[in-house]
């Protein structure tokens, strides 16, 4: 899939503006991470993951700065077109890929799992956009740097389920795996409802909705400015919604 | 009676209990949740406030819920028809938000806590913050002005409240509508700006002092005056009708010019940063104008003495400032949560005092309804860390946090219950010294990851307020929520240099002994010592996140920053000269 998806990373990264635009993004996920794992260590009733998960959200932050210096020298220099915006996350998932973590209490070994898995994907994610760069040497030390640490959270990730979880480690890889499929797949249905229901309420937006304008409009013209004086009894009821 | 006020699903979610017209338990959901300003459905924190009172969720007599879905429906849909044909991309977003959860709210409340639909109940918004401003106040009549970005239809609301033997009342006289908002108008400068629109505003505000008004004509065309005293937007220049992706139109742009892209930062030596520094402070002139004018003319009106200021815009403490100073009012009051946080108790208050009509009883005079730290939580985290523990009685751990206060040090301070609302009240909050400019850049750089012109509050006894202080009859009382900006005396600005701001003012705190002892000691013992009882008070908490909240969160912030020591209760812990990190090697 990854192979496949090569061309795409090389017009996705092939593009300076748009390259910083994505590290931009990179360095929000990459906080965003930084603080689910902040709420991990302080959730955890393991001495040993709480130093990990903060030493893990330290390297996370520092990650988005990384990401985010890199991007504003490559804005800064090449300044994107009015109104491009960043692309869509499935097209270039940074280091959570196209996953939510959940933090909850009592959830170490499952989270360690999540964690594996997230960290080798990003691994190997990282390591295309590294080759997806081009002649970009700055954008591709970045990328370099940060795999270093992620080799590291893999290793730990993994070690760390071993300790907590021997019996089940393999399984809860595996139940992580099969939960990230199955998330993937939610979120392309939503996704995919969302269209539908655009496309609905986009008709019936033209279709409908002309006549309740047009009354609307006029109803807006005849209204007074300013103050509206509210009758003695108003919203006194507290039974209903409207 | 047992009443339970929720707030949710736009921002900053919260609930509030009341158990027989006294607040029980009342947090915002980002302080349990740890996701800043979040909007869900309140669960941890409504099981925060049930646990605290012991109850149950079919103990309960009534849930109310801040404002009427349904209207705001209705103002949401008649919007986007008046903006037809240009709200076509903004249509499908808003219906498929609206009806996806936000209209269905008396069965999301009914399934949620299992209360039935006949408990359920509904304030409008502006109700909701009128009843947080004046029933929280120790006043028995006051006039009531809201402002914020919108509700269901009335952005402003003026009116007045009672209290007394006779019954509670609140009524709101007259209103401003949708979409002409002082809210929206702050709200799209602070987009223009670049900063997260409700959450930003600080900073426009911040940026303010930085610029001149120059833009202010240019502004009041976007605000005109209309010929009774109010206001309406001109509403060319905005885009926030019809559109989902910005707030102002080409015509903004074509008047202030492009707006800043949020990846760049703000430099105040450049043309381009001076330009948004002036036009933060011409919006923060012309609201600061309309809001006095429209205080003044309610003091007149009403001829009472007391104002109770409500809504987001009631944050905006340069603005109360003025509004105290100028309107004619003798006292104003803004409660500590006077956004849509506050609106959860405040809904709960209404229900109690005006629905069912139990008697006003006088509301304790404080915000510290949330959690409580647990000293001995963070010394067990410490102490598994390795971390050097001590605990303390009050009397050393006030000497040694003087020392090493005097020292430059930086201190975490958990104490009591947390504060309700987004100010750090002196329950969780990170203390320093005043007088070191210094000390407020290495605030900045390495624990707060903030802008450089963002200023630092400063916290000071009541009774030495005056002092260091320029502070207009009843600014004691409005700074007792650190709701106000007033001027630092000329004379005491060198050694108050680290809070006070770059135009000679500050949002500082008066601390009564009654309302946090301990740090009013603390005060009182920095006093003696340095000769000034003043510190610098600003959250616990690093940029993008919440307040602190537990013993575990406290450790964690203390963990990640520059911090040096953190104080929870009794117990104190220090950072060691070096950390001990788990090794790479390990893992290899």
């Amino acid at each position: 899939m990854r192979a496949l998806l090569k061309p795409v990373q090389r017009w996705v990264w092939g593009d300076a503006a748009r390259r910083g635009l994505r590290l931009l993004r990179f360095s929000e996920v990459e906080a965003d991470g930084g603080r689910d794992l902040v709420r991990a260590a302080e959730l955890t009733s393991d001495p040993r993951l709480r130093k990990l998960y903060l030493r893990h959200a330290g390297d996370e932050r520092r990650h988005a700065d990384i990401f985010r210096t890199r991007a504003l020298e490559l804005l800064r220099a090449h300044p994107p077109a009015a109104g491009e915006a960043p692309q869509r996350d499935w097209l270039a998932p940074g280091e959570r890929g196209l996953d939510d973590v959940e933090i909850g209490p009592g959830g170490d070994a499952p989270l360690l799992a999540f964690l594996h898995l997230s960290e080798a994907n990003a691994a190997r994610d990282f390591a295309v956009y590294r080759d997806a760069v081009g002649a970009d040497d700055a954008t591709r030390a970045v990328f370099e740097r940060i795999l270093r640490d992620e080799v590291f959270h893999m290793n730990y990730t993994k070690r760390e389920l071993e300790r907590v979880s021997p019996a089940r480690a393999k399984g809860l890889i595996w139940r992580a795996r099969l939960k990230r499929v199955w998330k993937a797949y939610l979120r392309f249905a939503v996704g995919l409802a969302g269209i539908i229901g655009g496309v609905i309420l986009t008709l019936q937006y033209f279709i409908l909705l002309p006549p309740f304008a047009w009354i609307s409009k006029r109803a807006a013209r005849r209204e007074a400015q300013g103050w509206v004086e509210l009758p003695a009894d108003a919203g006194q009821d507290l039974r209903g919604q409207y | 009676m047992k009443i339970l006020g929720l707030s949710c699903h736009y921002h900053d979610a919260a609930a509030a209990l009341l158990v027989d017209g006294l607040p029980v338990a009342a947090v915002q959901e980002e302080r349990l949740s740890r996701r800043k300003n979040d909007a869900a459905f309140p669960l941890a924190s409504v099981e925060y406030c049930l646990d605290e009172a012991g109850l149950e969720p079919g103990d309960l007599d009534a849930v109310v819920f801040y404002e009427r879905p349904m209207l705001k429906f209705d103002r949401v849909l008649t919007t986007l028809l008046r903006a037809f044909p240009r709200s076509y991309r903004a249509f499908p977003h808003a219906m498929k938000n609206m009806l996806g959860e936000k209209a269905w709210v008396r069965g999301i409340i009914s399934s949620r806590l299992g209360v039935p639909g006949n408990k359920i109940l509904f304030t409008e918004h502006h109700q909701a913050h009128a009843a947080a401003a004046f029933l929280t106040a120790p006043t028995d009549a006051a006039a009531i002005l809201t402002a914020d970005g919108v509700g269901e239809w009335a952005t402003l609301t003026a009116g007045r409240g009672s209290k007394g033997a006779q019954g509670t009342t609140i009524a709101l006289e007259r209103e401003i509508r949708f979409p002409h908002s002082l809210g929206m108008l702050y709200s799209t400068f602070t987009a223009w700006l670049g900063f997260a629109v409700n959450e930003g505003e600080y900073k426009v505000m911040g940026l303010a002092a930085y610029g001149t008004p120059s833009m202010a004509d240019a502004v009041r065309r976007l605000v005109p005056r209309t010929a009774d005293g109010a206001f309406r937007l001109a509403l060319d220049y905005f885009d926030f009708q019809g559109s989902t992706e910005s707030s102002f139109s080409r015509r903004f742009v074509d008047l202030f010019g492009p707006p800043r892209r949020a990846c760049d930062p703000i430099d105040l030596s450049s043309p381009a940063g001076r330009h948004y520094a002036d036009c933060a402070s011409s919006v923060q002139l012309v609201l600061e104008d309309i809001l006095v004018d429209i205080a003044r003319d309610l003091q007149r009106r009403t001829g009472l003495a007391d104002l109770c200021f409500g809504g987001g815009v009631a944050l905006n403490g340069v603005a109360n400032a003025r509004i105290l100073r100028e309107s004619g009012f003798e006292r104003l009051f803004v409660p500590t949560s006077p956004g849509d946080a506050g609106c959860a108790l405040g809904a709960a208050l209404y229900a109690d005092r005006i629905h069912f009509g139990n008697p006003a009883l006088p509301f304790p005079d404080h915000g510290f309804f949330g959690p409580e730290v647990d000293g001995a939580a963070l010394a067990r985290i410490a102490g598994e860390d390795g971390l050097a523990v001590e605990a303390l009685d009050d009397e050393r751990l006030i000497a040694r946090c003087v020392d090493e206060l005097a020292a430059g040090k930086i201190i975490g301070w958990m104490d009591g219950r947390c504060e309700f609302g987004p100010r750090a009240l002196g329950h969780r909050s990170l203390l320093a010294a005043p007088h070191d400019a210094a000390v407020r850049d290495r605030l900045n750089r390495d624990i707060k990851y903030r802008e450089e012109f963002r200023p630092f509050a400063p916290v000071v006894p009541e009774e030495a307020a005056d002092r260091y202080f320029e502070l207009p009859p009843g600014g004691a009382r409005l700074a007792r929520f650190m709701s106000g900006v007033f001027p630092v005396r000329a004379e005491w600005r060198e050694r108050l240099a680290a809070v006070t701001h770059v135009d000679g003012t500050a949002r500082l705190q008066t601390l009564s002994r009654d309302f946090a002892p301990r740090l009013h000691a603390l005060l009182e013992a920095y006093g003696e010592r340095t000769g000034v009882p003043v510190l610098l008070n600003t959250s616990l908490n690093i940029a993008g996140d919440p307040i602190a909240c537990s013993a575990a969160e406290g450790y964690s912030t203390f963990h990640r920053s520059g911090m040096d020591m953190l104080v929870a209760g009794g117990t104190l812990i220090r950072k060691r000269e070096r950390a001990s990190a788990p090794r790479e090697e390990e893992y290899a």
